[in-house]
């Protein structure tokens, strides 16, 4: 399977590793790093253009800032200097049996699910199947709660959720198609935004669960809302149910922890922690989006 | 492509597959820039491209393509950030120098150019977030960032804290991994791919056979070796080796393992003696039944010890507790993996090894293959920490496959090979019972451990309850659960933190159903004399008397919580220094290694106390030179230190006050004076000698843990260590503060993870077993009881180990502290928190 190399944190690795042994296309000189205004006021950001562009770009953190803050907490300075916009949203699971070498699974071109047997508590709580991994793309779930849609070159555009939705592959596009950029609709003013991540160590890890959201308020009322979480489920979730009970309150502790509250059912036990972790974690984001 | 490398233009075709790293390290020949986990994750391979810091393990050859690029060897060795590395002594082992120090030239540069003053402890952290330094050197890390950026390096020549610092952060320290001899080939080890098998092997020609008899027993097991012109050519080979599997039942996990009816492992006597051990030494005698090998019960009035705990727990005593406490597997990942180049000869055979036991390896090599003659080189080694001590993996295929070549063989480890097989500290499953009472001491305690170290026996944890806290009743015993799993080895203290784990948990908690003061009780139990000091100090400290008095509300709840550490003290007493007059220097030798914790310093020290304005040198890393000591057990400070020292004096006595140059081509050979009074154990097993007394720690741990998300924050740690006089006061304190680093990983992040069914090891990259990074370096205040060592020559004893044992059980008693809740399970996961913390 013929692969394209973008910021290669994601692919070299799996060169290494003998996970991906295809043709590489290198998009280095395609360009794909520009980042442009489009009529209605909202962004296109090329897909060359890297983690650590969205979450310093003056114009983009100001504009998006669920999106930047989400961005620059992932990972490490290095690693957001060199992972692409299209790179981290089309980047294969981080699953430690699909890193494995002494295992295949359906994302490997076998059958079924190692890690089905033995999730860990890094699964995830809402189970899609086949896979039992969350989904790893921190900036597709920020991307979410922006209705962001992506550009596929000779292809209709798509909107970023419906890149996914599938349990069974990292994403839905096919190996050939080339996603050149991302745009987003005009930004709303006064817009404030949280991100969090639930991790081990004080940094530079995986989460356990994530939370990302922004809120408009106008006149002390919430005008629009966007939440979602990730860690938590094969694709990067948005929880319209949570940004519905909070569009047209006044903001509140109360407000955020009733709307906060998550109707789950978890698919393991080793994983059933994950709800309370994710609540936490959607107050505190709403908390800082205050 | 072309590019200017260190200043000067290149060119190169690099294949699509090359990462910058290979280009850099093999084609450019500059070996400064290391590689380590070769996924991103480590940093330990960065360079600047265009001035921006990249890890060169991810990033494709082909995009150095018009660019300037600059990799440690390029920044100099003038640099205000190199400088203050080797004078705040912001290094152990070295080997993740570069990739620190290539980060730190570029936020010092950008820092100078944007911003004044000196930047927070914070702004540095954050920008060396992509880096791990196992050796946990995060602290002088820090400080020397923050000094260079300061300034206080434009315009003077560091002061070395260590011998050579110089080296390691200019890139020029060679390492095994950067040896390369003229036609060297690259081997690669073909593993098993199931947990327990009887295999058969169509070895190609030019392959050796590893694997001894015909049957496997863990996913991984070595079955032979491959050699190649590269390395991806000769695990392309290994991957082609026609391996025949005939499955055998297996059984991986221990709770499964124990069970009557699991398939035996070792089912004869044969098996059983030939299974590989992870104890230091001799493991304890024991008896099989299954899969299980049984100690001996050690006992001192066992039979009233287990009365009085029946009597207490009928009765519920206040000073009972009773609890079963496990912990996970723990990964050495040294970040300089195993690696060994041989060059084999009619002549003999010259051995390249990353190793912490260069004369044994020596020593075993002969004996083993029988050359003309054997030399061991170990000039740099980028860490250890107990996992290589012996002939391991990599030795063994080097070796045998330059004698079936004729050509000089690298064989390396990747990081998934080293996180699988090259030894781990056991799992343990403890069973602990202790009746302590307020005044009248630990009236008795019974502990049964069960220590989880795949197909190897030897794990020792519970006969260290016959060490400490007075002389009370007490049963202990240590078992061995087998299970088709790698084999574990010994890791820095084998056996302490476990022990600490449950035991110092279990005093804490008498304490506190006593309404005691930990400290205090301790002081009442503990007759070591340096501890009681310790005790003493501690109590004292305004971090233990403000600590909370009751497990808070709220949130984000503080807690702090006390341990104390136990340790043997060892010596090399065969160990020799000599000393030669060379072009007016003093040139000290012998045959040792230094894995990062400051050695050559320490015989440097010794020797400067006779000759304060000499210029001296020290050889270490060789065979050649006389006996020198093996880097385990503590035991290298008290042995190269007073043997320095006696070969310093005798040369002054030679010398009778005339000029060390007087002296031009004189030979001293210095000897490890003997302690006074002897020493505990007559003889010396293998060149180590159990000396008398025992080393002596205590950590006194503050956390902060947000009760909701379960993430535990080590905020401040004190950590008293009664070994001495210290010979270098820096990288003392520097290795004691890796101590505590390495100690809140073992508490809080690190477990190694075994597949059930298959026996395969998924904590095989350094994402999946996670290591503790800067931002999680707590602050730390290091204590040095130097009393209480005078029957030593030179006073003082090592440290590397009681350093560390009692960290995780602080850290256990503070979360308990804090929240109310005892964590039995190590790692304190968050989600082991949320689950076990009372709502």
């Amino acid at each position: 399977m013929t692969e394209y190399l973008a910021g290669g944190t994601d692919l070299m690795e799996r060169r290494l590793s003998g996970r991906s042994t295809g043709p590489i296309i290198d998009l280095y000189d395609r360009g794909l790093r520009s980042i442009e205004t489009t009529g209605d006021g909202g962004f296109r950001i090329g897909a060359m253009v890297t983690v650590d562009t969205l979450a310093t770009d003056p114009a983009l953190t100001a504009a998006y800032p669920a999106l930047a803050l989400t961005a620059g907490a992932l990972a490490t300075p290095q690693i957001r200097r060199a992972a692409t916009l299209g790179g981290v949203l089309l980047q294969r699971t981080r699953c430690r049996y699909y890193r494995n070498e002494h295992y295949e699974c359906l994302k490997t071109g076998g059958e079924g699910c190692p890690a089905r047997g033995n999730p860990g508590e890094r699964a995830v709580v809402l189970d899609l199947g086949p896979c039992v991994a969350p989904h790893p793309s921190s900036v597709a779930m920020a991307l979410l709660t922006y209705d962001a849609v992506a550009e596929i070159e000779d292809r209709p555009s798509k909107p970023v959720a419906d890149l996914y939705g599938d349990g069974a592959r990292d994403h839905l596009l096919d190996p050939s198609d080339l996603l050149t950029a991302v745009t987003l609709p005009p930004p709303a003013e006064g817009e404030r935004a949280g991100y969090k991540r639930a991790i081990g160590r004080a940094s530079a890890e995986w989460p356990l669960a994530e939370a990302v959201a922004h809120l408009t308020v106008r006149d002390g009322v919430v005008v629009r809302a966007g939440v979602a979480v990730g860690g938590v489920a094969a694709v990067p979730l948005r929880l319209p149910e949570v940004e519905a009970a909070l569009t047209g309150h006044a903001p509140s502790e109360e407000l955020f922890a009733r709307a906060a509250r998550l109707d789950w059912t978890p698919a393991f036990a080793e994983t059933a922690y994950k709800i309370r972790l994710t609540e936490t974690l959607v107050g505190d984001v709403l908390a800082q989006a205050r | 492509m072309r590019l200017t490398f260190n200043g000067s233009p290149r060119e190169h075709d690099p294949g699509p597959d090359d990462t910058a790293a290979d280009v850099i390290r093999t084609v450019f020949g500059a070996t400064g820039t290391k590689v380590s986990c070769g996924a991103g994750v480590c940093g330990a391979c960065t360079i600047l491209v265009d001035g921006e810091p990249r890890v060169s393990c991810l990033l494709p050859a082909v995009r150095l393509d018009g660019t300037e690029v600059t990799t440690v060897e390029g920044v100099g060795g003038d640099h205000p950030v190199q400088r203050a590395f080797v004078e705040c002594d912001a290094l152990q082992c070295g080997f993740c120098t570069p990739g620190f120090v290539t980060e730190a030239v570029a936020f010092h540069d950008r820092w100078r150019k944007d911003r004044e003053g000196v930047p927070s402890r914070e702004e540095v952290a954050d920008a060396l977030t992509g880096h791990l330094c196992r050796c946990g050197a995060y602290e002088n890390i820090l400080t020397a960032v923050q000094k260079a950026c300061a300034g206080a390096f434009d315009d003077r020549e560091p002061v070395a804290a260590r011998v050579e610092a110089p080296a390691k952060v200019t890139g020029a320290a060679e390492y095994t991994v950067d040896v390369t001899l003229p036609g060297m080939l690259h081997g690669a080890i073909v593993r098993s791919r199931l947990p327990h098998a009887r295999v058969t092997v169509d070895l190609p020609e030019g392959a050796v056979r590893l694997l001894r008899g015909d049957v496997v027993r863990y996913t991984g097991q070595p079955i032979a070796a491959v050699a190649a012109e590269t390395p991806a050519l000769a695990r392309e080979l290994a991957e082609r080796v026609a391996v025949g599997y005939e499955a055998l039942p297996s059984v991986v996990d221990p709770e499964e393992a124990r069970r009557d009816g699991a398939p035996v492992i070792f089912a004869d006597a044969a098996d059983q003696k030939n299974a590989p051990s992870s104890a230091e030494g001799a493991g304890f005698p024991g008896r099989w039944r299954g899969n299980v090998r049984s100690g001996y019960a050690s006992a001192w009035r066992g039979r009233a010890a287990r009365r009085r705990l029946d009597a207490a727990e009928e009765r519920n005593a206040p000073g009972y507790f009773a609890a079963t406490f496990t912990t996970s597997g723990q990964s050495h990942t040294a970040l300089e993996p195993h690696a060994s180049v041989a060059d084999w000869r009619p002549d003999g055979l010259t051995l390249y090894v990353s190793t912490q036991a260069l004369p044994h390896v020596k020593a075993a090599a002969a004996k083993r293959w029988n050359p003309p003659k054997v030399e061991v080189v170990a000039h740099h080694v980028g860490g250890g920490f107990g996992s290589k001590l012996g002939l391991s993996t990599d030795v063994v295929a080097a070796v045998e496959l330059s004698r079936k070549l004729g050509r000089p063989v690298r064989v390396a480890m990747s990081r998934a090979e080293e996180l699988t097989d090259t030894g781990y500290r056991p799992g343990t499953r403890s069973e602990l019972r202790m009746l302590g009472t307020p005044t009248g001491g630990l009236a008795a305690i019974s502990l049964d451990v069960s220590g989880h170290g795949g197909v190897s026996t030897g794990s020792m944890v519970a006969t260290l309850g016959l060490l400490m806290y007075g002389f009370g009743p007490r049963h202990v015993r240590d078992r061995d659960v087998i299970g088709n799993a790698p084999p574990a080895s010994p890791f820095r203290g084998p056996g302490g933190p476990p022990f600490a784990w449950a035991v110092e948990q279990g005093v804490d908690a008498i304490a506190h159903r006593l309404g005691a003061d930990p400290l205090k009780l301790r002081r009442t139990w503990d007759g070591n004399r340096r501890r009681r000091a310790l005790y003493e100090i501690a109590g004292e400290l305004p971090l233990w008397r403000d600590r909370p008095a009751a497990p808070q509300t709220g949130r984000y709840r503080r807690g702090v919580g006390a341990a104390a550490a136990n340790w043997i003290y060892t010596a090399d007493l065969d160990t020799k220094v000599e000393l030669t007059v060379r072009d007016g220097r003093i040139v000290a030798r012998t045959a040792t290694q230094d894995i990062g914790t400051g050695v050559r310093t320490v015989i440097r020290n010794a020797v400067r106390e006779v000759f304060p304005d000499a210029d001296i040198v020290v050889e270490l890393g060789h065979s050649d030179a006389p006996h020198g000591p093996v880097a385990g057990g503590s035991r290298s400070t008290a042995s190269v230190g007073p043997a320095a020292r006696d070969a310093a004096g005798k040369l002054a006595a030679r010398l009778g006050g005339k000029p060390v140059a007087e002296a031009e081509g004189v030979t001293i050979l210095g000897e490890r004076p003997k302690d006074r009074r002897g020493s505990a154990v007559p003889v010396s097993m293998d060149h180590l000698r159990i000396g008398r007394g025992l080393a002596g720690a205590v950590h006194v741990t503050e956390v902060e843990v947000d009760t909701l998300l379960g993430h535990t924050r080590v905020t401040r740690v004190w950590g008293g260590v009664a070994v001495g006089a210290i010979y270098n006061r820096a990288a003392a304190r520097n290795q004691c503060e890796g101590g505590i680093v390495q100690g809140i990983g073992y508490a809080l992040y690190e477990e190694r993870v075994t597949d059930p069914r298959t026996g395969v090891v998924l904590s095989a990259n350094l994402e999946d077993y996670r290591l503790p990074g800067v931002k999680d370096t707590p602050e730390m205040t290091i204590h040095f009881h130097e009393d209480g060592w005078d029957h030593v020559p030179g006073g003082g004893i090592g440290l590397g180990e009681v350093c560390t044992v009692s960290v995780a059980a602080s850290v256990g008693n503070a979360v308990f502290n804090a929240t109310g809740f005892r964590p039995l399970d190590l790692p304190i996961r968050p989600d082991r928190l949320l689950e076990g913390m009372p709502r």
